[in-house]
């Protein structure tokens, strides 16, 4: 139930982002990807809210996905999908805790 | 159709020709496909963090403007749009609304697809064929 809500809330947090997510990096930003634009872009702290959001809102969507497709193969018995959802819970928050550490020295990024 | 001719429509292959059957199968692909990519933007795009002056992530960079990169990027179009729209019907179909519809609001999702692949395939076409981006918003941020 709760992961059911939890994938639909986070499922319209990201369309709203990604919207702004991919017309940044895929129509205003080819051509112009280097180090220093993309660092001064992640600098504004909207654009690093923006980020913190779609990392967090993305890895929980997305490994709650993949573990409702691994539930309707190998791990459908209660045992099974508790050790596959515990599992998937400490690879999310590892990566949410790597992201975020990527994400944060960029916070006032000055070119030179 | 009256009922029984129905029921043995959806045995079997008979199956797959339903909208919606293709319509669930694509959309659990695009999602592991997302998954996958998602896993290694996070890595790829980290790479910024860890090198000094970021001259690996200005190589990943330059790697990600190749003709080859925009290309498959207009393959992640493709697979986000349509996990997202798809994603939309099947909210939409939790509040009740459109399930009587649910073929043509696939299509109309098609649609739309087809609208925001061509200015996706426009800007990146254009960037490979004069290296320059027509909708560049350079200096924009700075």
């Amino acid at each position: 139930m709760w992961s059911w809500l939890f994938q639909r809330i986070t499922a319209v947090l990201l369309i709203v982002c990604l919207a702004i997510h991919l017309i940044y990096t895929h129509i205003a930003g080819i051509g112009d990807l280097t180090y220093d634009t993309v660092g001064q872009r992640v600098a504004h702290g909207t654009f690093t809210a923006l980020d913190i959001i779609l990392l967090a809102a993305g890895i929980y969507h997305a490994l709650n996905g993949l573990r409702m497709v691994l539930m309707d193969y190998w791990f459908t018995s209660r045992k099974r999908a508790l050790a596959l959802t515990i599992v998937l819970w400490v690879v999310g928050v590892a990566f949410l805790v790597y992201g975020i550490w990527g994400l944060w020295p960029y916070i006032g990024y000055k070119v030179g | 159709m009256s009922a029984k001719p129905r029921e043995t429509a959806n045995v079997g292959a008979g199956l797959w020709k339903a909208t919606g059957m293709w319509a669930w199968l694509f959309f659990r692909i695009s999602g592991l496909v997302l998954v996958f990519y998602l896993g290694a933007h996070i890595i790829i795009i980290s790479t910024g963090a860890w090198a000094e002056g970021g001259t690996t992530f200005t190589d990943v960079m330059k790697f990600l403007e190749h003709p080859v990169a925009l290309v498959l990027d207009l393959a992640l179009v493709v697979a986000v749009l349509y996990h997202a729209l798809n994603g939309v019907r099947i909210i939409l179909m939790d509040f009740g609304i459109g399930i009587q519809k649910h073929k043509i609001i696939f299509w109309s999702c098609v649609a739309v697809i087809v609208i925001c692949f061509v200015i996706f395939a426009y800007v990146a076409f254009s960037y490979i064929a004069n290296g320059e981006n027509p909708w560049a918003l350079t200096g924009v941020m700075s």
